[in-house]
């Protein structure tokens, strides 16, 4: 009896559940992975109250380990699962592998949900390039853009090598001659106290932009000779010890930031996230407790002697890029979507990317460097954004420069791994001086034609 | 109540032998999908020419190629795959040999029932803790000690003037292969020690008290019954740290990334990076797996055979041993 009851009780619970899903049929429902819940938070702060007819699933796997990538091809990789329920409709792509996944055929054109020409043509080249494929399809679009420049301390700049502006620093290092000559000045000024970077491996994010062709051409491995100039500039600011040779993100790089007198350092490269979420929370010691204000942080470095206010940027010796998000569609998805659904992701990822109203309300709110250019321009337009940490520089303006000028052409589905063998058998033991180019760059080939054999390696 | 005795009767010689196998059933049933199938998958992408994921169920099998190439001194990934089974076993060696000897001098001290030791529980469990911690967390925690050129490390050995410069320690072969040889001891000591423990506990104690009885020492009592009479474990136990030493990944990929210039590159590293780094070459992978495995089960036959009785008694061998 108890049986028959619970059974009855649960049909009607299935039931129940059967025709509360067909009330929800009227809502177009989308899947939106991502790495991090930076996407989540913008879309349901700004997007999903305007849009009620909307219901959107998040999924957040970490970038760590490659979890994320290895969720995403586990599940495109097959036919079946690319199109079930659980896969993403919309998925985020990082720098670190957005190539990667805009070569492949899991990524949809753009242009067949609805973007028109005139739309993508608002946001910033390098930006658009390295979310289209080979054949210059766009594939990915992103809401902010990660423009890289040099900052430098101006204090520093003053009393070693008698720079007062920023103009007058650009010319100290408007190419990477100049600027190893600036370092060698500044290591005689400072007689060794104060040095050019903290590491050689500060230099590569900017270098790479300094190449005429990427690591793949036409499917073979190429070693551009910017490259090799990197090396030697890399070997010279290691010997004569112009550097403290620490890496980035280790003890000494943040150490460098506040200023601490045993590692004074003048410049360091960083990108638009790099100047909000790296540099200012480590101007002084405790400055990146969370919850802290721009005055409280002020007050902090002024107590502590930190680097508050002593910043400014300049373009530095080459425009580049390092970072960003990219927001791509599932193309095996999107195949089955009906217009209804192409017109609410279009909307939906023209929102974040290329809506000049929102990011230009976004930026305020924010801070970030935004993705389109005619967003950043309204923003100059408007009187700017003077940074206090700065001293009063204008740092949109610096970016908005750097931005319009980085190459994205030059960016591989294949970088992150040759980067990382780069580094591991290149310019790591050629700089230390453990091994000669020759030797050097003969493991490199042999590493690399181990790890990728769908190239020619010569 | 009157009808379930009634059958109870009716069936007495039933067997319940079979809810037995209910309860081992979970256990074989995740092996077979979880266990038993990737097993399978790898030996037959082994001889495929799976090369990106696209690939990894549309493939074409090509027969032994991929083996080819790890047995063929010619081969770009031959130097790379038997370097990197070189690096291991050095780095296993380093952590096992000093592990079982210190595990089996704490063992049977802790066994010892002359030496009565205090504070037992919390000895145990303090040398056990490092176990409990993530490996991936002391390789992270043992990079930022020994980090380069400022770090906790490099700070102490310049303030008391044991060095003027800081050391480089992660582009010295020694000092990385000891730092991970190092981690895992001490991470693993703990484990081992408890095992022997058992072990040893396990041992009649009347064999114990008849040494004493016979005047042995510690020495020969350990040398005499205990070691001879754990050795199942010992065999136990050396085998499980191969196939966990062979198998190496963690400390290696968090702390030194393989470096400097592949010399902490291990076996488990290198399939990983083949399999998941490049262009995914998982026929690669999983061929390098499967030889892998095969030098697994002939390490462990090994230390079977070594460390087995072979007293030629014609009675056990009539048995046809275990």
């Amino acid at each position: 009896m108890k049986k028959a009851l619970a059974l009855v009780l649960a049909i009607m619970m299935m039931l129940g559940c059967v025709s509360f899903a067909s009330a929800e049929d009227a809502k177009i429902k989308l899947v939106v992975w991502s790495f991090t819940n930076e996407l989540q938070g913008m879309i349901e702060k700004y997007y999903l109250p305007q849009h009620p007819e909307l219901d959107i699933e998040f999924q957040i796997y970490p970038t760590d380990g490659n979890a994320y990538t290895t969720k995403v091809d586990n599940l495109l990789g097959v036919a079946e699962g690319a199109v079930s329920a659980e896969a993403p409709d919309v998925f985020t792509l990082e720098a670190a592998f957005v190539k990667h996944y805009v070569e492949s055929d899991w990524t949809g054109d753009l242009k067949s949900i609805g973007f028109t020409d005139e739309e993508l043509a608002g946001a910033f080249p390098v930006m658009a390039q390295i979310g289209q494929n080979a054949a210059g399809v766009q594939k990915g679009l992103s809401w902010q853009s990660t423009p890289g420049v040099l900052m430098y301390r101006a204090s520093l700049a003053e009393k070693y090598l008698g720079v007062t502006s920023p103009e007058q620093f650009q010319e100290k290092v408007k190419d990477w001659d100049t600027f190893l000559e600036t370092a060698e000045e500044l290591k005689e000024k400072s007689e060794g106290a104060v040095k050019m970077v903290i590491g050689s491996g500060d230099i590569w994010n900017a270098y790479q932009y300094q190449r005429s062709q990427g690591w793949v051409v036409d499917g073979k491995l190429v070693i551009d000779d910017e490259l090799l100039d990197f090396e030697e500039l890399c070997k010279t600011l290691e010997q004569d010890d112009l550097t403290h040779k620490g890496g980035a993100w280790s003890e000494v790089w943040f150490a460098g930031m506040r200023g601490d007198e045993q590692t004074q350092t003048l410049c360091y490269f960083l990108p638009t996230w790099g100047l909000h979420y790296t540099l200012k929370p480590h101007c002084a010691e405790g400055a990146d407790a969370p919850g802290l204000t721009e005055d409280d942080i002020k007050a902090l470095s002024d107590e502590k002697g930190g680097t508050y206010g002593d910043w400014r940027l300049v373009d530095g010796p080459v425009a580049y890029s390092w970072g960003g998000t990219w927001m791509g569609i599932n193309a095996q998805k999107a195949a089955t979507w009906d217009d209804a659904k192409k017109a609410a992701v279009h909307d939906l990822i023209y929102n974040f990317s290329l809506n000049e109203d929102w990011l230009v309300q976004y930026a305020k709110d924010s801070g970030d460097f935004v993705g389109s250019a005619t967003a950043v321009k309204t923003i100059l337009d408007n009187g700017g954004t003077p940074n206090p940490f700065l001293g009063g520089q204008d740092h949109y303006a610096i970016f908005a420069s750097a931005a319009a000028l980085a190459n994205g052409s030059l960016m591989s589905e294949y970088d992150d791994t040759i980067n990382g063998l780069w580094n591991d058998y290149v310019t790591t033991p050629y700089t230390k001086g453990e091994k000669d180019l020759d030797t050097c760059l003969a493991e490199f080939k042999t590493a690399v034609a181990a790890a990728i054999t769908t190239i020619t390696v010569e | 109540m009157q009808a379930k005795t009634a059958a109870k009767t009716k069936h007495k010689s039933i067997s319940y032998s079979k809810y037995g196998y209910f309860f081992i059933a979970p256990f074989f049933i995740t092996f077979l999908i979880f266990g038993l199938y990737p097993i399978l998958f790898t030996f037959k992408t082994s001889v495929t020419d799976a090369v990106g994921w696209e690939k990894v169920l549309n493939n074409n099998i090509i027969g032994f190629e991929n083996f080819r190439q790890l047995f063929d001194p010619s081969s770009l990934v031959y130097s790379k795959f038997w370097g990197a089974l070189g690096n291991t076993i050095i780095i296993w060696f380093f952590n096992f040999v000093p592990q079982l000897g210190l595990a089996l001098i704490l063992a049977s001290w802790f066994t010892d029932s002359r030496l009565r030791l205090k504070a037992q529980g919390f000895f145990k469990v303090t040398i056990f803790m490092p176990n409990i911690i993530t490996a991936a967390t002391i390789g992270m925690l043992f990079m930022s000690f020994f980090a380069y050129p400022i770090g906790p490390v490099n700070t102490f050995i310049q303030t008391a003037s044991i060095s003027n410069a800081p050391v480089e320690y992660f582009r010295s072969v020694a000092w990385s292969r000891g730092l991970i040889s190092f981690i895992q001891w001490w991470m693993w000591c703990g484990n081992t020690m408890i095992i022997m423990i058992a072990g040893i506990s396990g041992i009649n104690p009347s064999l114990f008290e008849a040494a004493l009885v016979d005047g042995c020492t510690s020495r020969q009592t350990f040398w005499k019954i205990t070691l001879p009479l754990i050795k199942p474990i010992l065999v136990y136990n050396l085998t499980t740290s191969l196939v966990g030493g062979l198998t190496m990944f963690d400390i290696p990929h968090m702390m030194t990334q393989g470096n400097p210039n592949e010399t902490t590159n291990t076996v488990a590293r290198f399939i990983y990076m083949q399999g998941f780094t490049g262009s995914r070459n998982f026929n690669m992978a999983s061929a390098a797996s499967v030889v892998l495995f095969g030098i697994i089960i002939i390490g462990s036959l090994l230390i079977r055979y070594l460390l087995n009785d072979h007293d030629p008694k014609p009675a056990k061998a009539g048995k046809g041993g275990k």
